[in-house]
């Protein structure tokens, strides 16, 4: 559907854009809890990443012999593809929690998991091996999947001397037409009845994109954004509440108060125009990925819209045939957890380059146990990928060696930040939109900071 | 405690053919394999090429094994005999063969010999036969012989023996008989010395009936019938030899070269010779000859493939796998590991896989792999009772001969034999005996029950205690399945083998097993064999009959008393009084008490002087001591006693072992020394109980009573000082109290609030009574104890400081932690109250959180597994007199289903289910697992009075008024929950019927979740159910990855099944309840 731009003097004409949902690989429909575990989707994940490793091998070192953990031999030069499994000292231990006796000083929980005295092991269907060499257990977690070039040592060890990972995957081609400048908002950690939140600031955004705010200048840019997406965390439920007892009417309606308050937001933002909200970790929502869209029973009015989406986590769209994939930030924030590096990005770039979204599933990061399938592995490249719930704002261009362009974005948490995320789907290039409400600022209303960081 | 030390074996045979008969078998067939080849169609042939070159390949690999497996070849100075023999011995026993024509020319007939086994320190195996100990025993002179009469004597007794022993052919019985002088250890005498007789006899056997004959008595001419009290004649005769020669277990022996004989190879040892008993050279364990000798340690475990229903028997279910891994001794991995399978199996990294057609070849595969490696312990999880014994009745029922030649001696066979083992202090176990000649069996299970007081000796929970490692439990009803699988499913079988072959060596050296038994031999001068499989006495007495010879002295062989002599009375424990104490208490304790007490007093059989002797004697009263019991003890500067000075020894010698582990910087030396003194502190402490048991070897009640009643009086003397001296009259802040006194110490109340305070108090109360008391007794102060909650005797719970920093641990005895037949919720429960109370110092949270925990197990929101109750199916149902739940249970559930119900030797995992009025506690257990997936109600009130209300009130009876009241009996009991049975009666005529969500009023199919009047309020209660959906996921992920983290395997399912796991019941609840809640989130979704 072509866009359409109507400028006249008193009406402003909001643009549009086709969008195309394609959430559907992570639906949990007919798939029942029947008693199955977690190794099918290790083996459904092994046996995908495998073939396609294998198929990279030819180009990468084409004379090394391709060997399966168990037939390896000693001292043989070789090329292995299997799954990481990554010991760590620290990792906590659902076990303490029972069989310890309680110690009497507190177990400390450190952000970070990682010890130096972590190792890695190298797994497939036929065994494990013990990795040694230069492949380093601080950047590497559970469940990723990598080719490794290596020999057998004296002690059965493996030493590693080369790494192979899938790389980012194929992408479909960035339509030429009409790069004309539209915008999508993303936004994160609304948190809407917790403590932090400021119902102001979320109506100064609202406002915003609604188009409700600023001079005629401000309206038209407002008109240019075409879409919303909401990733993750918007309500605060008070949890205490939810202990299984039956509710006194006071702790209902501190229960539903907040539901209905981001109803009557997110309604506003539904009559202006198409918006996407996924649940996040604290949201009322299942707690495993793939996390199942919001229930509708929660937004009895916005939901009345048909623009108004309630999406899955992870999620992935088209927008005017550009790829939309994104999480509300569990899968980033528990490789953090397991894992280093320098900024919250490269471990998003991480996950590209592993073709998966989520690693740490299910070891550490609770998920849903799929017996056919691994829905995680990035199977196409998007070029928007974008991660809710992090700290600070933070974007980054990756390009890939088949020259594939990845726009990788950290949206903040809204209710610490007041900071959105805006990106011009024209040029892939991104800014914030940042709401404060300090009383010096708070005479003109709102500040709107728009800034380049390009 | 007769049983000789050593299997008495008929003499060695000469080998009448050189050939070795399993390889003449091996050849036969090969040849008849070649008949057939002639026969074979041309096509065929290729085949059969293919097949040569495997056997090629197979036997390529065997040799490079054997080469792997084989010990370091010996040096030329060793085969030309040209240098002496240094050796750590680990093993003695003996045999009867024909005395050595060189070494001893002038003896003729059979002859015990001493087999002594040991390794070089470059990793030789060593046999040394060692020739010309007679063994002999002492009896006293009978008045009126002298040494004329003993030829006469000597005729007699010969004669006696002679008809006793009409089948023997030996020669001659009682080779001869000398006087010496000597004196018995019992009492205190004037005299220095009597007439002893010496009576040397021909073999060890002999002793034994000889003495039989001397106490029924024999007619002598002029004396008339006459019997004999005899002395040091159940003395076993291989530590005679070792006290004799000054060995002490595990220590190293030299042999000096020219003095042994390079002998025929009888065993497969690498150095074997004969010598004198009189040329070895016993080191004693000090310096370079208290390092250890490389010797080789084999792990291993097998597995049997059982039928259902039943535990794995030798005489139906073949050995289907055996892991092995051997490490030296020092090293920190195993040079080998490997596993022999019965059919196919996939390789395993750094693993060799051996895999075998037939139970024979895996078997004899073993049995090579015992020769090859000639390992000198063999170690591994209940091998005595299982594994071992298992492999030998399994070959027998197949008809393997050859098999169980397992020992170090040639053509020599394994037997099983059946024993009890029964000691006061580890109680009555029967247990089987395989004797493997030449090496130590260590089993791990039984050093776990001798050492350690746990809640279960599974190797998964003892492994979970000591390693924090969980190993997977396949149930032996699956390992059938998985044999019968393909090559990849045994595999994992083969892994799982391999680990607990693997878990046994890995307790042994994180427990320093091996260091602390070795330097425990040192000190005791037992063969290491003995620790296990003997009680604490043999310690005692081994050190008792080295000093003992050293000062002339005899042990007599007294009759076995029974416990005819009747109690003593024990320690003293001051009357406790009970309370929470929230000032510190410093606590004084005695060092080393009892051991102290018969230093100072120079208690001993020696020095006792018996009621008849006190007036006989007449010993000035400033040369006796008499005891508050009423005893009288000669002190020292008239006789010192043996006892004393043995436990000045010990006690001198772990000062010496402290003083060099703070010097010492290498790790293994540190470790042989931080062994040597627990080894000291345990045999200080060992020796008043030998006196003390009424069955043992030489009880003596009048030492043991003295030492507790002067034990007793300590206590209160302690507690007088401390009320007489503490006081604001004597210009102390507070007036002291003493709250309590247990065995050797007592807890000090000063009055003062602060740690420091009460420390200086104690050290200060400390010194002053120490002052008072004869040396070496001496109080000590160690700890404080802040706050401090005493219970009742010998129950109590309190916070231990040290130093007035920091508290290092909270303290408790007596109180339900760790008891087994307790479920974990009492465990759970006393530790989160005694947390709160001691450390955070919140009676009100501990109170409140008492209540949460009763209302959840009211409400049915209790996790199941902390309710299960586990006992161990010791015998059938019908060999139990009281029915009890465990046996109930297994009865029914063997009705159930066979195949997974429990056997006798498994522990019973069960909980208490609601069931009928009046219904028996034991008709009330139910498997949990069949708990879970029935929804059958437990029931609340069993827990609540029959587990947790006792623990609880004795915690807070000290600190609430009307604790019970309060706890278990408040608002928070009044609403209950039960959940319905899925499976009961009724539920199967009950229509199912849908029911609001919030309200649980019944509604029509079509509005699916909720009534017209709950519709306002959909939104909480769709919160309500994904919360709880998000919460059992959060649970499944968690609780399943941990399973396969345990497993050692991402790609392949969980299996494990133990039930000694914390998570086990919660991993299947999970899996269960998350479909239902599942369902439960998808009447939502419209």
């Amino acid at each position: 559907m072509e866009a359409m731009e109507i400028d006249s003097e008193k009406n402003l004409q909001r643009k549009h854009s086709t969008y195309n949902l394609l959430d559907e690989r992570f639906e949990i429909q007919k798939e029942m809890y029947r008693g199955q575990q977690y190794s099918q989707i290790y083996f459904a994940r092994l046996h995908m990443m495998r073939t396609l490793l294998y198929s990279l091998v030819p180009n990468w070192k084409p004379h090394l012999p391709v060997c399966t953990v168990l037939g390896l031999e000693k001292d043989k030069e070789c090329i292995v593809v299997g799954t990481l499994y990554k010991h760590m000292k620290l990792k906590p231990c659902i076990l303490d929690e029972y069989s310890k006796t309680r110690s009497t000083t507190p177990l400390v929980k450190p952000h970070n998991f990682v010890h130096p005295d972590d190792h890695l092991v190298l797994e497939d269907e036929s065994g494990r091996v013990k990795l040694a060499g230069m492949l380093s257990p601080s950047v590497y977690v559970t469940g990723s999947i990598v080719g490794l070039h290596g020999k057998e040592t004296d002690a059965g060890d493996f030493l590693v001397l080369d790494v192979l990972e899938a790389g980012l995957p194929p992408q479909i081609e960035l339509p030429l037409k009409s790069r004309e400048d539209k915008y999508v908002v993303f936004v994160s950690g609304l948190r809407v009845g917790s403590s932090s939140s400021n119902p102001l600031q979320f109506q100064l955004l609202v406002d915003h994109i609604t188009g409700h705010l600023g001079d005629e200048k401000e309206q038209g840019i407002a008109a240019q954004i075409v879409h919303v997406v909401i990733a993750g965390n918007s309500i605060e439920v008070p949890r205490g509440l939810l202990n299984g007892q039956n509710l006194a009417s006071k702790d209902q309606s501190r229960l539903s108060e907040p539901i209905k308050e981001l109803d009557i937001l997110l309604t506003q933002i539904a009559a202006g125009l198409p918006l996407d909200i996924m649940p996040g970790l604290d949201d009322p929502a299942n707690f495993a990925l793939p996390q199942q869209p919001l229930n509708r029973c929660l937004f009895p009015g916005s939901s009345a819209y048909n623009t108004f989406r309630s999406c899955t986590n992870p999620h992935c769209f088209d927008l005017d045939d550009i790829r939309f994939l994104g999480t509300s930030g569990q899968n980033i924030d528990d490789l953090e957890k397991y894992s280093e590096a320098k900024d919250k990005l490269e471990f998003v770039e991480r996950t590209l380059r592993w073709r998966h979204l989520a690693p740490t599933a299910p070891n550490t990061l609770g998920c849903y146990p799929f017996t056919d399938r691994d829905p995680f592995l990035i199977e196409s490249c998007p070029h928007v990928y974008f991660i809710g719930n992090q700290d600070k704002y933070d974007s980054r261009l990756v390009k890939g060696s088949e020259g594939q362009m990845v726009r990788l974005i950290c949206i903040p948490k809204f209710c610490e930040t007041g900071v959105a995320v805006v990106l011009n789907l024209g040029t892939l290039e991104c800014h914030t939109l940042s709401f404060g409400t300090h009383f010096s600022s708070y005479q003109h209303g709102f500040q709107n900071v728009i800034k380049d960081l390009q | 405690m007769k049983k000789g030390i050593s299997r008495k074996r008929p003499a060695l045979t000469q080998q009448p053919s050189p050939a070795n008969p399993p390889k003449q078998h091996a050849t036969s067939q090969e040849d008849e394999f070649l008949d057939e080849d002639v026969f074979l169609d041309e096509t065929l042939f290729e085949t059969e090429d293919d097949l040569i070159l495997r056997d090629i390949e197979e036997r390529q690999a065997l040799a490079s094994r054997l080469t792997k497996w084989a010990r370091p070849s010996i040096s030329h100075a060793y085969i030309s005999a040209s240098r002496s023999i240094a050796f750590q011995q680990l093993e003695i026993d003996y045999v009867i063969g024909e005395s050595h024509r060189e070494l001893l020319p002038n003896w003729s007939g059979s002859a015990a010999i001493i087999r002594i086994f040991g390794v070089t320190k470059e990793g030789h195996s060593v046999c040394c036969h060692v020739h010309g100990f007679e063994p002999y025993f002492y009896i006293s002179c009978p008045p009126g012989m002298g040494p004329d009469d003993i030829s006469r004597f000597h005729q007699i007794l010969e004669g006696r023996m002679g008809e006793m022993n009409r089948n023997s052919k030996v020669p001659k019985f009682i080779r001869h008989i000398e006087m010496v002088q000597k004196r018995s250890i019992m009492y205190y005498q004037q005299q220095d010395s009597h007439p002893f007789l010496k009576i040397v006899v021909a073999l060890p056997t002999m002793v034994a009936s000889c003495r039989g004959i001397l106490d029924r008595g024999i007619q002598i001419d002029g004396l008339g019938m006459k019997s004999f009290m005899t002395y040091e004649s159940n003395v076993l005769f291989a530590l005679r030899f070792m006290i004799d020669c000054n060995i002490v277990g595990g220590n190293w022996i030299e042999v000096p070269a020219g003095k042994y004989k390079t002998a025929k190879h009888s065993s497969y040892c690498q150095l074997e010779f004969d010598c004198l008993y009189s040329d070895l050279i016993s080191h004693a364990p000090e310096g370079e000859f208290s390092k250890m000798a490389p010797f080789r340690i084999l792990s291993f475990d097998i597995e049997c493939a059982g039928r259902k229903g039943h535990f794995p028997e030798p005489t139906h279910d073949p050995v289907i796998q055996i892991a092995n891994l051997v490490t030296l001794q020092g090293e920190n991995e195993p040079f080998i590991r490997n596993v022999m399978t019965l059919k196919s199996c996939s390789p395993i990294v750094g693993v060799d896989v051996i895999s075998f057609d037939t139970e024979r070849e895996v078997l004899l595969a073993w049995r090579d792999l015992i020769r090859e490696v000639d390992p000198d312990v063999i170690i591994g999880y209940n091998i005595c009772k299982f594994d071992l014994p298992y492999l030998i009745e399994r070959a027998e029922t197949l008809g393997i001969a050859e098999f169980p030649i397992l020992g170090r001696i040639k053509n020599s066979r394994v037997r099983v034999k059946d024993t009890t083992f029964s000691s006061r202090q580890y109680g009555t176990r029967e247990s089987k005996e395989v004797t493997v000649e030449g090496r130590v069996q260590f089993d791990l299970l039984q050093a776990m029950q001798r050492d350690y007081k746990l809640s279960s000796y599974s190797l998964n929970s003892v492994s979970a205690h000591f390693l924090s490692e969980q190993k997977e439990d396949v149930h032996h009803s699956i390992i059938s399945d998985l044999q019968n699988g393909n090559a990849e499913t045994r595999r994992r079988l083969a892994v799982y083998c391999l680990k607990d072959a693997y878990l046994p060596q890995r307790l042994l050296d994180k427990l320093m097993y091996i260091y602390n038994y070795v330097e425990m031999a040192r000190v005791t001068g037992v063969p290491i064999s003995f620790l296990l499989s003997r009680g604490q006495s043999i310690k005692v007495l081994s050190q008792l009959l080295r000093k003992a010879k050293q000062k002339n002295l005899l042990i007599p062989n007294v009759k076995q008393a029974g416990s005819e002599q009747g109690k003593y009375e024990g320690a003293t424990v001051l009357e406790a009084k009970a309370g929470f104490f929230e000032k510190p208490i410093a606590t004084l304790d005695f060092a080393s008490l009892y051991p102290s007490i018969m230093m100072a007093y120079n208690l001993c059989y020696c020095t006792l002087v018996t009621t008849e002797d006190a007036h006989k004697l007449n010993i000035p009263p400033e040369f006796v001591n008499k005891t508050p019991s009423g005893e009288t003890f000669v002190k020292s500067n008239l006789q010192k006693g043996i006892l004393p000075e043995i436990l000045e020894e010990l006690l001198a010698a772990r000062k010496r072992a402290k003083a060099d582990l703070k010097e010492a910087k290498d790790p293994l030396e540190k470790a042989v020394l931080d062994g040597r003194q627990l080894a000291l502190k345990i045999s200080a402490n060992s020796v008043y109980g030998f006196t003390g048991a009424t069955i043992g070897q030489l009880p003596c009640i009048e030492i043991s009573s003295s030492v507790t009643s002067y034990g007793r009086q300590m206590i209160e003397h302690t507690k007088n000082l401390v009320k007489e001296k503490f006081t604001t009259l004597k210009g102390y802040e507070h007036n002291a109290e003493v709250i309590y006194g247990d065995t050797d110490s007592v807890m000090v109340q000063f009055g003062v609030s602060t740690v420091e305070a009460a420390m200086n108090l104690g050290r200060e109360a400390a010194e002053y009574i120490s002052g008072t008391f004869i040396k070496p007794i001496k109080l000590e102060f160690e700890k404080v104890y802040y706050p401090y909650l005493l219970i009742s005797k010998k129950r109590y719970a309190g916070l231990l400081w040290t130093s007035p920093d920091k508290f290092d641990k909270m303290d408790t005895k007596g109180i339900e932690t760790v008891r087994r037949d307790n479920c974990l919720l009492v465990k759970n429960l006393v530790n989160e109250c005694l947390h709160k109370l001691l450390i955070d110092r919140d009676i009100p949270g501990a109170v409140q959180y008492v209540k949460n925990t009763i209302s959840d197990l009211l409400m049915n929101r209790m996790d199941l597994s902390l309710l299960v109750i586990t006992k161990g199916l010791t015998k059938t149902g019908d060999d139990y007199e009281v029915k009890a739940a465990h046996v109930e249970l297994a009865e029914r559930m063997r009705k159930r289903d066979a195949a997974t119900a429990p056997n006798v030797g498994d522990r019973v995992p069960y909980v208490i289910i609601k069931a009928a009025k009046g219904a028996k506690a034991y008709e009330k257990s139910e498997d949990p697992i069949y708990v879970l997936e029935n929804n059958i109600p437990i029931d609340p009130q069993y827990y609540l009075e029959n587990q947790i209300s006792k623990p609880l009130l004795r915690i807070f009876e000290p600190i609430l008024k009307n604790a019970s009241k309060e706890l278990l009996h408040g608002s928070h009991t009044r609403s209950i929950s039960i959940s319905t049975p899925s499976n009961s009666g009724i539920m199967k005529f009950a229509k199912k019927q849908l029911t609001c969500v919030g309200c649980k009023a019944l509604i029509s199919n079509a509005d699916r979740t909720l009534c017209s009047h709950c519709k306002g309020r959909e939104a909480e209660l769709y919160c309500k159910t994904v919360a709880h959906v998000s919460e059992l996921e959060t649970l499944f992920g968690r609780l399943w990855t941990q399973c396969q983290e345990c497993q050692g395997s991402l790609h392949q399912d969980v299996l494990c099944t133990s039930r000694d796991c914390p998570i086990f019941y919660r991993r299947k609840k999970a899996q269960k309840d998350m479909a239902e809640a599942k369902v439960q989130l998808d009447r939502w979704s419209f």
